[in-house]
């Protein structure tokens, strides 16, 4: 399991008194390190905002309920929206390996500051689990990391450019396989 | 100045909203979850973002990708619909902080509207009518005791927190008291996150009246006359009308100044709709507040020929009200049915699916809100409103009438797929609800009867109904203020029987 979120400070998004004592604030902190800990799943992101004590948790996909509670009609093609394609898949005959989508609305960021070396360039392999950019949204940092291994093919947003939910950002190609 | 709308929402009120804005000049951009990536306000928008998958939890329910999709697309203002995030206060904030316009009241007033109990004791303090009973959270059995003694059986016990028609018990007796407070408060808990209920007087044989009202940044306000929401299942509305036929002139407008009243004293802005009950001589009592434009509107533009979401955006960009209270006429009878994807006949069960067929009705004052077209799918993740029919007549019996032409023309079909549809048209012969004297417990009193006949309905599809034995003048009184409109077919052509022959069906 991992705690990503830790990694990014939340910051308070909305106007709310947030200064709380200096003393407070380490009891809040190990407060959140325990609840990401304790919580079942593989989180997104946890967010906390004092003003109302609001506490927002947000499951990586994978942790979805399984069991909705209606049946998807037998219409529907796909009921799990992460893996949902392109209406006109990729050549199926092409073994294109795996994308790399948004999992949120926000601006992407190739590199981890500005004028840094970006996370990726095409033609560097990446692993499961390797940070691939950067998505802000509401002032938060959220890494992508890729699924799978493979090798950056194409990046398809530039640096600072805007994503919607599911946008592939990157494909990659199969591993050790030079085409 | 509001130049580009985001819609916060889907289904037909995104495109009743994308629509206001189309009239008014103002850009659209409609957000859409994976399921919705097809859907009719995509198509009419300017922009749209895609912004999460079809769970709401996760797309129309998600703050942060609405707010994300709005700075990112340089709207400069969010209309929330109803339903989703339309009455969370928080989000209204965060769009403030965000220099977004948030269509709607202040976070404040919505916060505080937002919990039924606060409502309560601010609208009493505001001089409106209640219901004995109390305006503070009950905490105990033995308190809840103390104020059962005081306002009497039965009663109802309530949410604070709730809505929906949820998260409501009413107790008939003293001994039901302590069972009842205590699922209660467990229900409050588990849906809506907080436990705390509040008594107060049940009243039986009453009507759900609400007053569409109004209200400019400038603390001017009116109201819009009022529509009678009575036949509800389980506290969901499914037929709606206006106005208010049982009450005298004199006793509607007293419950719009006293709405208007009510919400001016707590700083509202924007529509809004104060609800009612009114019991059999008329004296109504404070319910709860809606502080959003409703799925009943269109009930109330038909009427008064106010647009009422247009009105709400321009009030939220700071525009002072054009109406004033003696503007505003409510002329004729309108009637909306809600037009679910649900199966009466299976306890109201979602039944949704491919819409194979969508033929919508259409002609002489008659109303079709959908955000779907034929070939689309009625999606099993949200709420079952397929669309709203709306007409409006010169008087009620004729709107019956019209009404129920516009369901036998309406049709739909697919996969799966039902409807309320010939509940509605069972609605529309029922005596007490042409006599315009059914209750708000009504529907749940007669329901068997009604899905009988719905099924009677359903089951010998003729395209109208034997047409009329020409007993018509008799049930047509001369309207002598109706507006003449030589445009208009006489009405004797409709195939709606008149009221003798409505009886007789049942």
């Amino acid at each position: 399991m991992t705690v990503s979120a830790s990694e990014f400070p939340p910051r308070t998004i909305a106007a709310t008194p947030a200064t709380g004592p200096d003393d407070e604030a380490p009891d809040l902190h190990d407060e959140v390190l325990a609840l990401a800990r304790s919580l079942p799943g593989e989180l997104r992101r946890l967010t906390v905002r004092s003003g109302d004590r609001a506490i927002e948790v947000e499951w990586a996909a994978e942790a979805r309920p399984a069991g909705s509670p209606v049946p998807p009609p037998p219409a529907q093609g796909t009921p799990d929206g992460r893996d949902i394609q392109p209406a006109t898949p990729a050549d199926p005959a092409v073994e294109v390996a795996a994308t790399v989508r948004s999992p949120l609305v926000g601006t992407f960021y190739a590199a981890p500051s500005p004028g840094a070396d970006p996370f990726v360039r095409v033609g560097d392999e990446v692993e499961p689990g390797q940070t691939v950019g950067i998505v802000e949204a509401m002032k938060l940092m959220n890494p992508i990391v890729a699924d799978e291994a493979g090798v950056v093919a194409e990046v398809l947003v530039g640096d600072a450019e805007s994503v919607e939910y599911d946008q592939v950002i990157m494909r990659l190609r199969p591993p050790g396989r030079s085409r | 100045m509001i130049g580009r709308v985001l819609v916060a929402n889907r289904g037909e009120i995104a495109v009743r909203v994308a629509r206001a804005c189309r009239e008014l000049g103002i850009e659209v951009v409609a957000v859409y979850s994976t399921s919705d990536r097809n859907s009719a306000v995509v198509d009419l928008a300017d922009e749209a973002v895609h912004i999460g998958p079809a769970a709401a939890r996760r797309s129309y329910l998600n703050v942060a990708n609405i707010v994300e999709a709005a700075l990112r697309t340089g709207a400069d203002a969010i209309h929330p619909g109803y339903g989703f995030l339309s009455e969370d206060p928080d989000f209204a904030e965060i769009c403030a902080s965000e220099g977004l316009t948030f269509i709607g009241p202040p976070p404040a007033v919505m916060q505080q509207m937002g919990n039924k109990a606060t409502a309560r004791r601010l609208m009493a303090e505001a001089g409106l009518p209640l219901l004995p009973g109390v305006v503070e959270p009950v905490g105990s059995v033995d308190e809840a005791r103390g104020v059962a003694a005081r306002i009497g059986y039965p009663l109802i016990i309530k949410a604070a927190a709730g809505g929906g028609g949820r998260g409501m018990t009413v107790v008939r007796e003293a001994e039901d008291l302590a069972d009842a407070f205590t699922a209660t408060r467990a229900t409050a808990r588990a849906v809506f996150r907080d436990p705390a209920v509040y008594l107060e007087r049940h009243l039986t044989g009453a009507r759900h009246v609400e007053v569409q009202i109004l209200c400019d940044t400038h603390g001017n306000g009116v109201s819009l006359g009022e529509r009678d929401c009575s036949l509800q299942r389980r506290h969901q509305k499914l037929l709606e009308e206006g106005p208010a036929g049982h009450l005298t002139p004199e006793q509607r407008a007293e419950l719009g100044r006293l709405a208007v009243h009510g919400a001016l004293s707590v700083g509202y802005t924007g529509a809004g709709t104060m609800e009612f009950l009114v019991d059999g001589s008329g004296s109504a009592y404070f319910m709860e507040m809606n502080a959003r434009i409703q799925v009943e509107h269109p009930v109330t533009e038909l009427l008064t020929g106010v647009d009422l979401v247009r009105e709400q955006i321009l009030v939220s960009a700071g525009r002072r009200l054009q109406l004033r209270q003696s503007d505003i006429v409510p002329r004729g009878a309108a009637i909306e049915c809600r037009i679910n994807a649900e199966d009466p006949a299976r306890g109201f069960a979602p039944a949704p699916g491919r819409l194979d067929v969508l033929q919508v009705p259409d002609g002489p004052w008659t109303r079709f809100d959908t955000g779907y077209r034929q070939g689309d799918t009625v999606s099993p993740d949200y709420d079952s409103l397929l669309g709203k029919l709306v007409v409006w007549a010169p008087d009620r019996e004729q709107a019956i009438r019209r009404m129920d032409r516009a369901l036998a023309e309406l049709r739909v079909e697919g996969p799966g797929v039902h409807t309320t549809i010939a509940l509605h048209r069972a609605l529309l012969r029922d005596p007490d609800v042409t006599a315009d004297r059914h209750d708000v417990q009504f529907l749940d009193r007669q329901l068997p009867e009604v899905l009988a006949r719905a099924a009677a309905i359903a089951d010998a599809p003729t395209p109208g109904l034997p047409a009329s034995r020409g007993s018509l003048s008799l049930v047509q009184p001369p309207v002598a203020d109706a507006q003449p409109d030589p445009a208009t077919p006489p009405e004797g052509t409709t195939p709606c029987p008149t009221r003798p022959s409505l009886s007789a069906t049942s």
